[in-house]
Order: structure tokens, then sequence, then C-alpha cells
């Protein structure tokens, strides 16, 4: 009886503490920055140690025992490179056009901010949650706010202060995550918006006379400082006029980037001039 | 010596998590080892380290993810009780029984988690059914997993050593 009255005493002491825990942050809209500071400092190190076990076991069977196919494969990257060679070429040529067109029309040429290469050391370990950890942090130059992307489009974005050699980043699938977006061809502007299920990313507040295209891309806005404009985001999947209040154009957007599967990214090493993207 | 035990499955279930969890980001593979840590430990010593193993980490979990800190706390902290109770009462000894248990501790935890982010959001997300079905079918193969290896090591450890005794006796005989 009285182990019972011990336990039920400790679990509504504990439940106690939580539920304090979550209001103080709830009422500061601050994410506890000195606890979860500490225990992602404290367990960078362990991220590392575990990423190279893993990558150590990954590289022992894709370079020993995973090499059947290897010669078809190799064969079909080789008309791969050649192809993208001839894109390359191609692409090579129309900014050589455009640079001469600036210079003859006197505009500041576009700068390209430099990216930083980072490998993805750790998951969220909550399931469901959408933050990832990389191998680089502050002592690379890497600042909160910076963007993140990947060989396919938009990732993410740094949050919390990076340790010296390791950042959180937060995808832009994640349920508080956020962007300023345009599309392509109709050049619709709006927000996207993380968690929204199936497809994972919403573009809200677009125009409703704006006649967005199912297929069309959508690319970073350049507002808010963090993302820079042109890059992409995703593809329209589905277009809804005029649903909830009936003045904007509700748009589901399947993301470019398979969030699944990321491995490297690249760390734009831009410093953002304000937060855009969620909280 | 119950600590001790404790906090290493607690550690060990974080650190594998975290380990496996870089492979499954945003994707359709979705399981939660620290629950089947917290759940191992109500089972194997009962409520109140049950009870301890889900607020150390889940308040872990919390810290090194991006959510409010206390909500995978407080979740884990009821599923390490329930847990514990539930393994007190009936006799969870079989494997499938344990598994089982894994599993419904699962959904219970899953829908504090989205009932907690309701009320925090003021905003109903909705219940994914699928992810919901695979997390439950991936943690109970690990509770499963985790049980069956930890019941084997002392058996598998004594035969070796009587083996061993026994060839040292034959010697001396």
């Amino acid at each position: 009886m009285g182990s019972t009255r011990r336990t039920l005493v400790l679990f509504l002491v504990l439940s106690f503490g939580h539920l304090l825990l979550m209001s103080v942050q709830v009422q500061t809209r601050s994410r506890m920055p000195l606890l979860q500071a500490a225990a992602f400092g404290v367990f960078a190190g362990v991220q590392h140690f575990t990423a190279g076990l893993a990558d150590m076991g990954r590289s022992f069977w894709s370079n020993y025992v995973a090499l059947r196919g290897v010669v078809a494969e190799n064969d079909a990257l080789q008309r791969q490179v050649l192809a993208l060679e001839g894109q390359v070429q191609a692409q090579a040529a129309i900014a050589s056009q455009t640079r001469d067109l600036e210079r003859l029309l006197n505009l500041q040429q576009s700068l390209v901010a430099p990216t930083l290469a980072a490998h993805v050391i750790a998951g969220d370990p909550a399931p469901g949650a959408f933050t990832i950890t990389i191998d680089r942090g502050s002592a690379d130059g890497v600042e909160p706010n910076m963007a993140v992307i990947g060989h396919a489009g938009v990732i993410g974005r740094v949050i919390n202060r990076p340790t010296a050699h390791a950042a959180q980043v937060q995808l832009l699938i994640g349920r508080n995550a956020g962007a300023g977006a345009i599309t392509e061809r109709s050049e619709a502007v709006g927000f996207i918006r993380g968690g929204a299920g199936n497809p994972p990313l919403r573009m809200e507040w677009v125009d409703l006379l704006k006649d967005v295209q199912i297929g069309e891309r959508v690319l970073t806005a350049g507002i808010g400082g963090i993302f820079p404009r042109g890059f992409v985001i995703g593809i329209v999947e589905r277009a809804v006029k005029g649903s909830g209040s009936g003045i904007y154009s509700d748009i589901a957007v399947r993301p470019a980037m398979d969030f699944s599967n990321i491995h490297v990214v690249l760390v734009i090493l831009a410093r953002p001039a304000r937060a855009e993207g969620g909280s | 010596m119950k600590v001790t035990r404790v906090l290493l499955t607690v550690a060990a279930a974080l650190i594998l998590q975290m380990a496996l969890a870089r492979f499954a980001v945003g994707g359709r593979w979705v399981f939660d080892l620290v629950l089947v840590g917290v759940v191992y430990a109500a089972l194997r010593w009962g409520p109140v380290s049950g009870m301890w193993a889900g607020t150390l980490g889940g308040l872990m979990q919390d810290a090194l993810g991006s959510d409010l800190v206390g909500l995978g706390g407080l979740a884990k902290t009821v599923a390490g009780l329930g847990a514990g109770v539930v393994g007190g009462q009936f006799i969870v000894a079989r494997p499938l029984a344990r598994a089982g248990m894994v599993a419904g501790v699962t959904v219970v935890h899953r829908l504090l988690i989205i009932g907690l982010l309701a009320v925090v959001d003021q905003d109903w997300s909705g219940v994914s059914w699928t992810a919901m079905l695979i997390e439950t079918g991936l943690n109970a193969v690990a509770g499963l997993l985790a049980f069956q290896l930890t019941d084997m090591v002392p058996g598998a450890v004594r035969q070796t050593r009587d083996r061993r005794r026994s060839s040292l006796s034959r010697r001396n005989w």
C-alpha cells in the first residue's frame, strides 16, 4: 500500500515537473535554449562517433559486399555524365550571355554566396520530428538561420546556436518551418509552411487571381532574408481556389528533395538578414 | 544497481535511436527505440524504474530535438508507469505478450503526444494511422529482439562457463 502511494506521489511530482517545464516554454515562446544547447553540445560528440560507426558499416557493405551490377551502373552513370556535361556547357553559354547582357545594361552582377558541404550525422531522436544534425558548426562559419540546400532543392535552415563542429537543421517539411515562395510560371507569391500531411508542404496566402497550375515549380522568393531567391522548393500537386476564407488559393506542394535520404547538404554561408522560417 | 541498469538502458536506446533516425528523417520508417527502452525497464524492474526511464529518456529526446522540452518526457513517464503497472498485474513473460505490450504502449504514447501537441498548438493536426501502424510494428519487433537477446545472454554465458569448467575438471582428473 505504501509502495503504491509512493509510486503515485512520484508520478504526480514528475508529471507536474514536465507540465511546468512545458508551460514555461509556451508562455515565453522560447525553447529552453540553455538546456537544449547543453544537451546538444554533450551529444554532438556521441553523434559524430555513431555516425562514423554507421558510415564504416555502410561503406564496408557498399564497397565490398554489394558490388553486383556495378558495371551496368557505371555504364549508365557514364552516359548520364556525358548528358550532364552537355547541359553544363549549355548553362555556361547562357551564363556568359547573361553576364554580357548585365555588362551591356550596366547592372550589378548577381552575387553567389559561398557554400559549405556538410555530412548529416544524426536525425532527430523524437520520431516524426524534422531536424537533422550536420558535422559543421560555428568553427566553420555556420550561424543560426543560415539556409541549407541539397542537390534537388531547399532542405531547411540552421536552428539554435551551433556548437564548434555540429549544427542542428530544421527541415522545411517540419511542423514549425516555413519560407517565402513564388511559383515559377504564374509568379504567385505566398508562404510555404511545413507539417501539412501529404504532401507535406502547403503554400498559403496566394492571391486568388493568380492562375497556379499543377506541376508548376515553386521557388524561394528571397523575401525574409534566409533563403536566397530562386532555389527549388517543390512542385505544385494540388491547387484549390478560394478555400477557407475564400480570398486565397490553397496550394499543396510536393518537396523537390527526398527528405528520407539526405546524407550531404550545402550550407549557404550568407549572413541571414532576419528570421522568416518559422519558430 | 537497478539505477545503473535503467541509465544504461536509456542511454543505449537513445544512442541507437539517434544513429538510426538519421536514415529515416521525414520518411515512412517511424520508430521510437527510447520508448522500447522505457517499456523494457518497466517490465524488467517495475513501474518506478519505468517512470524514471520515461522521464530521463523523454527529456533527453526533447532536449536533443526541436519540440517542446517536457512533451515527450510526460508522455514517456505515463507510458513507463502504465507498462510497469500492467506488467505487475499480469504475467508478461512470453515473447509475444511482451511485443504486444510494446505495441499497445506505442499506440497510447503516440495518441498522448498528438493530444498534448494539439493542446499546446491549439490546432488539431490529425492522426496519421499509417505512420502509427508502422511505428507500432517496428517498435514491437525491436522490443521482441531486445527481450529475446537479453534473455539469451545469461544462458549463453552460463553455458560457456559450464563448458569451460567441465573441460578443466576433466583435465584435473
